[in-house]
């Protein structure tokens, strides 16, 4: 195999998670956010904080990039110029898009984040030795890095705040990498309740704590591949495949009418985050 | 982590109940010897109109099987397992239900309760940092008496000794006690202890509350708070009101909004239009956000009504003479918006119907913004919307609980007192006037002027630094109540608030937090010992109230305890209220709005202190999650900054991050600039809630607090305090910040990527979407 022909039919080579037929059975997590829906209230990343643990960094810490919101709401204006941003502003959920194809897990020397068979990017802790090649190859930027022992550090936690401290969720150390991840501690509990039960977890027995709080349920959540759940309707609706990097429908002549796309799809990460574009009236 | 350093709780939550419910059961009407009515009104039942079936009260089997209610055993504490009890979020007064997830006798998280019509399941960002209220380390843990320049910690035994001996020879006039907006049975108790001195004197203050636009709804509507049907406009043309942030009930209005969005009915997008002179939350959502030059959105009202008159809609003799003079040319001139776009407006507003229009900001912010609301609220009633997006709510049968809402007019009318010595005791609770008091009126001097002043408090905020006794309370978290909220969404509802774990500051040696029930039936106790003997403490006294009037609460089948059981795991009771149709005179009568005023001289721009959704009046600034959660349009966080727009900012050669001082006729901040597309050229925004010196590390020390440097402008109908009628000039200082803010270095650009995209309208099909 020459270089030419692995770069030239690279797709063909390329390592997909997961290898065989079935792609994830029985589970493979993904969202869908309406931005339509969805208002930048910021609720979502609050939620984030108090279900995982999130350490406040302060200011300084917020100045020197340190901020550990998993989920972060990034905000846009239009860039035509206009004096008055007459159309509003845009708002969008960013966190970890769990890719199928991570760029972050190549990079790892020591594996410490990697796929796990339910299609959630995880992340060990007490494997990770904090390179941050990760963090450098990830395109979305949304992994954090602790640069300081935020539990022994003042005022993160101080006597009564760690009483809140979600116990179902590590409390990370000085140095290691952390970021979304889809509240597999939620997942978890749903999973082994469904499997006392004798069957598989249901749309809706599991909401990760941004869905839950989000007042404009702007969020889904759901098994991807369960065709009873609501994401694999939305994602099938919006003719969004998880593993193309462009979508058949874009190539229609003047653009789709779906409003469902993935970031950075070209980039080859096949996220499992579907946004669906916000929609601004046309007759005013 | 070192897990060892988490508190266990000793005596598990039901343990403590147990004893509750004994002495509950010991609770005996034939023990009271003064008569039903007396009793009623002790009890918060009094002036009821009727006894009324519930609505939508099942039984507890209905419940989710994980809601539990507080008074079971404790056999489901079971380690490693959560639990969920219902209550009720304190964090702003829109009264969303939660529901909160204790493991190990630790509360962790709160959601939204699914069963309540008013937030379905959902939260803000503010509720979430509710329990941040709770283990926040900077709580007030022991009361604390003044002497001097010092303060001594003290029992409760001896502060309720002092108030009773303050209290001895004071007249009901002598008295004034100040709050937030309260309802329910604290309610019924405060009130009752003003009565016991038939004092008055109850100051009602909130410091943002929306009160011209309750003034000016009463006159159109008849009622100050109607149901604004969001989801059911096809366009809503809001005036400043920033329904998605922080207006009247933002979680639910949320929903609202998206259902909205997606044409739930009919499959047709509504279309928002938001016209303000500073971008809010809600306006950065809008499909067409007008800036309007500030004040002035009452004449833009009356134009789009002339407009829409010329453009074929009937309008009466007395709205047709009251926009005569109205022309688009003038109307133009006067708001800063186009013609062009006034006849838009107008040709949406006639082509899709049902509307709504909505009074924010524009009513609350200008001398003259009851007749800006009256204006907006004309709008609404040429546009046939009343009755059909504004609809008479639900009143809560039992007069004596509904919400006594807030307003400035209450502490102008407090602060005079003071300023004339009138007052020999003062209390304080819920509210932190020293901090939100426009500077101009003095309060902080005037305040001292009252003879003893006990503050009710979380933490040593501004004012409860100038008390002589300092009680500290329980967390919302901790405590029992009842809540009435003033925005009901479909039934009347009375929502219960239950401790959700053991008090982390218990009563050791006689210290500890209390709960404000237990402070004021202990007070009332010392004057009317008779009528509230029978009740231990405020739970005994809560359980008594509601099942005395448990047959028109819906517990007509069944038996007390069952009743109670349910009533607190739902946390929610629901009622059949009163709907009285809404009236819909015109209200033309007395309608003239002055021009545009002249730009000043030495005071060229105006100041807009902003609401953001997290920190509003800043009561919680102290929380750090909402600290280091992002100003959504700024991303700015841990400090406060100036708007300023790109174009007034070149003229004045200010850059982002330079210090710049904004100087008022009452004063002056220093602040970081930040140069923001969204705000009128001629004004100039600072967010209220930080600049903090007290109430906490996390509070203490960040940011300006614009309050302070208030003009003492005031609502000319209401007597409300006109929070945007400040003028300033701006000026450099010559230092500069970087300013700490999420967004990157690009600012708000893509870079020509698909980041956050976007379809115009007549592209997509949204009733063909899941
Ligand atoms: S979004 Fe970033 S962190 Fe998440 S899986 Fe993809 S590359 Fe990794
Ligand atoms: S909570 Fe929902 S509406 Fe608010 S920012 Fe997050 S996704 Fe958007
Ligand atoms: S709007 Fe937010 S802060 Fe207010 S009651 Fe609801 S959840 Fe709590």
């Amino acid at each position: 195999m020459s270089v030419t022909s692995l770069l030239e039919n690279y797709s063909e080579f390329r390592h997909f998670h997961p290898v065989d037929d079935v792609p994830h059975n029985p589970y493979k997590w993904a969202m869908s956010i309406d931005l339509d829906a969805c208002s930048g209230c910021n609720a979502c990343s609050v939620a984030c904080y108090a279900e995982n643990n999130l350490p406040v960094v302060g200011r300084e810490g917020f100045a020197h990039g340190q901020a550990m919101h998993w989920m972060r709401i990034e905000r846009y204006w239009d860039e035509d110029g206009r004096e008055f941003p007459d159309q509003g502003a845009q708002f969008l959920p960013m966190m970890c898009q769990q890719c199928e194809a991570a760029p972050c897990e190549t990079v790892c020397p020591v594996g410490a984040t990697n796929h796990t068979p339910d299609g959630i990017n995880s992340q060990i802790y007490n494997r990770c030795i904090g390179s941050r090649y990760c963090s450098a190859n990830c395109p979305y930027k949304v992994r954090y890095f602790n640069w300081y022992d935020y539990p022994t550090t003042d005022n993160v936690w101080p006597a009564e705040m760690n009483q809140q401290l979600n116990p179902d969720v590590t409390v990370r150390g000085k140095g290691v990498m952390e970021k979304c991840t889809f509240c597999i501690q939620r997942v978890t509990v749903a999973k082994n309740n469904a499997k006392n039960e004798g069957r598989l977890i249901h749309d809706g027995d599991v909401q990760t704590a941004c869905q839950q709080a989000c007042p404009t349920s702007a969020i889904s959540f759901g098994n991807l591949v369960d065709p009873e759940s609501k994401v694999y309707k939305q994602w099938k609706a919006q003719q969004v495949e998880l593993d193309k990097d462009a979508q058949i429908k874009d190539k229609e002549e003047g653009g789709s009418e779906l409003r469902g796309y993935r970031i950075f799809e070209e980039l080859r990460p096949y996220p499992s985050v579907m946004y669906l574009e916000r929609v601004r009236e046309s007759a005013v | 982590m070192n897990s060892g350093s988490i508190k266990q709780l000793k005596k598990p939550l039901a343990i403590r109940l147990g004893e509750q419910t004994v002495l509950a059961k010991s609770l005996v009407m034939a023990e009271h010897p003064f008569d039903r009515r007396d009793f009623l009104k002790v009890l918060g039942w009094g002036g009821a109109a009727v006894a009324l079936s519930g609505c939508g009260n099942g039984s507890v089997e209905d419940g989710k099987e994980t809601v539990v209610s507080y008074v079971e055993t404790n056999d489901y504490m079971i380690p490693s397992i959560s639990v969920y009890f219902n209550s009720t979020c304190t964090q702003c007064d829109a009264g969303c239900s939660i529901t909160g997830r204790i493991r190990e006798g630790r509360v962790l998280k709160l959601e939204g309760n699914p069963d309540s019509t008013i937030n379905r399941g959902k939260t803000c960002g503010l509720g979430q940092a509710g329990v941040q209220h709770h283990y926040n380390p900077d709580r007030v843990r022991e009361p604390l008496l003044r002497t001097g320049d010092s303060g001594e910690a003290i029992t409760w035994e001896k502060a309720y000794a002092l108030i009773a001996e303050k209290m001895k020879d004071v007249s009901g006039e002598e008295i004034a006690f100040l709050s937030g907006g309260v309802s329910g049975h604290l309610k019924v108790l405060l009130g009752n202890y003003l009565d016991s001195f038939r004092s008055k004197n109850h100051f009602v203050y909130e410091a943002i509350a929306p009160a011209v636009m309750r003034a000016a709804n009463k006159k159109s509507y008849g009622v100050e708070m109607p149901r604004f049907n969001i989801s059911k406009a096809k366009v809503v043309l809001s005036f400043g009101a920033d329904f998605l942030g922080a207006w009247v009930s933002p979680v639910h209005f949320s929903q609202q909004y998206a259902q909205f969005r997606k044409g739930d009915e009919d499959g047709q997008r509504g279309v928002l239009v938001q016209i303000e002179s500073k971008m809010t939350l809600t306006g950065a959502n809008a499909d067409r956000w007008l800036v309007v030059r500030p004040g002035t959105e009452g004449i833009l009202a009356l134009g789009i009504i002339n407009a829409l008159g010329a453009a074929g809609l009937r309008l009466s003799g007395d709205v047709a003479g009251a926009v005569k003079g109205y022309d688009k040319a003038r109307v133009s001139k006067d708001t800063g918006v186009s013609a062009e776009q006034i006849d838009k407006i107008v040709a949406l507003l006639k082509a899709r119907t049902p509307s709504l229009v909505l009074a924010g900001s524009a009513a609350e912010g200008y001398a003259h913004g009851s007749q800006n609301a009256a204006a907006i609220n004309l709008l609404n009633q040429v546009l046939g919307n009343v009755g059909k997006t504004v609809e008479a709510a639900e009143v809560v049968p039992f007069p004596q609980m509904a919400p006594t809402t807030g307003n400035t007019a209450a502490l102008k009318k407090l602060n005079d007192g003071l300023a004339a010595g009138k007052y020999k005791v003062l209390f304080s609770y819920a509210a932190n006037p020293v901090f939100t008091a426009p500077g101009a009126m003095k309060f902080k001097d005037n305040l001292a002027k009252a003879g003893f002043k006990v503050v009710f408090a979380h933490y040593l905020d501004e004012t409860a630094l100038q008390a002589d006794l300092v009680l500290p309370l329980d967390s919302a978290l901790e405590d029992w109540g009842t809540q009435v909220p003033e925005y009901l969404a479909t039934c009347a509802q009375i929502n219960i608030q239950q401790p959700l774990m053991e008090k982390l500051h218990a009563n050791t040696d006689g210290k500890g937090t209390r709960g404000m029930g237990d402070i004021l039936l202990t007070l009332l106790k010392q004057r009317r010992a008779e009528e509230y003997k029978g009740f231990a403490d405020y739970y005994a006294y809560l359980r008594g109230a509601l099942l005395k009037n448990k047959v028109a609460l819906g517990g007509h089948k069944v038996d007390d305890d069952t009743f109670w059981n349910e009533t607190l795991s739902k946390g929610i009771i629901k009622l059949e209220g009163h709907v009285s149709a809404l009236s819909s005179r015109s209200g033309t009568a007395g309608l003239s709005l002055p021009s545009p005023a002249a730009i000043d001289a030495q005071y060229p721009l105006q100041l807009i202190p902003s609401v953001n959704a997290s920190l509003r009046d800043g009561r919680h600034t102290n929380q750090p999650w909402l600290q280091e959660s992002p100003d959504p349009l700024t991303t700015i966080v841990w400090d406060s900054w100036v708007e300023i727009h790109p174009r007034k900012a070149a003229e004045l050669g200010i850059e982002e991050g330079d210090i710049v001082e904004v100087t008022g006729k009452n004063g002056s901040v220093k602040v970081q600039a930040y140069l923001f597309p969204g705000i009128h050229p001629d004004a100039i925004s600072i967010p209220l809630g930080r600049g903090h010196e007290a109430l906490g590390r996390y509070a203490k020390g960040y940011g300006v607090n614009p309050f302070q440097i208030l003009d003492a402008v005031f609502d000319k109908e209401t007597g409300e305090l006109a929070l945007h009628e400040t003028r300033v000039k701006v000026s450099k200082t010559g230092s500069r910040v970087i300013v700490v803010k999420d967004e990157g270095p690009v600012g708000g650009r893509q870079m020509g990527k698909k980041i956050a995209a976007r379809l115009p309208s007549d592209k997509v099909k949204l009733s063909e979407e899941i």
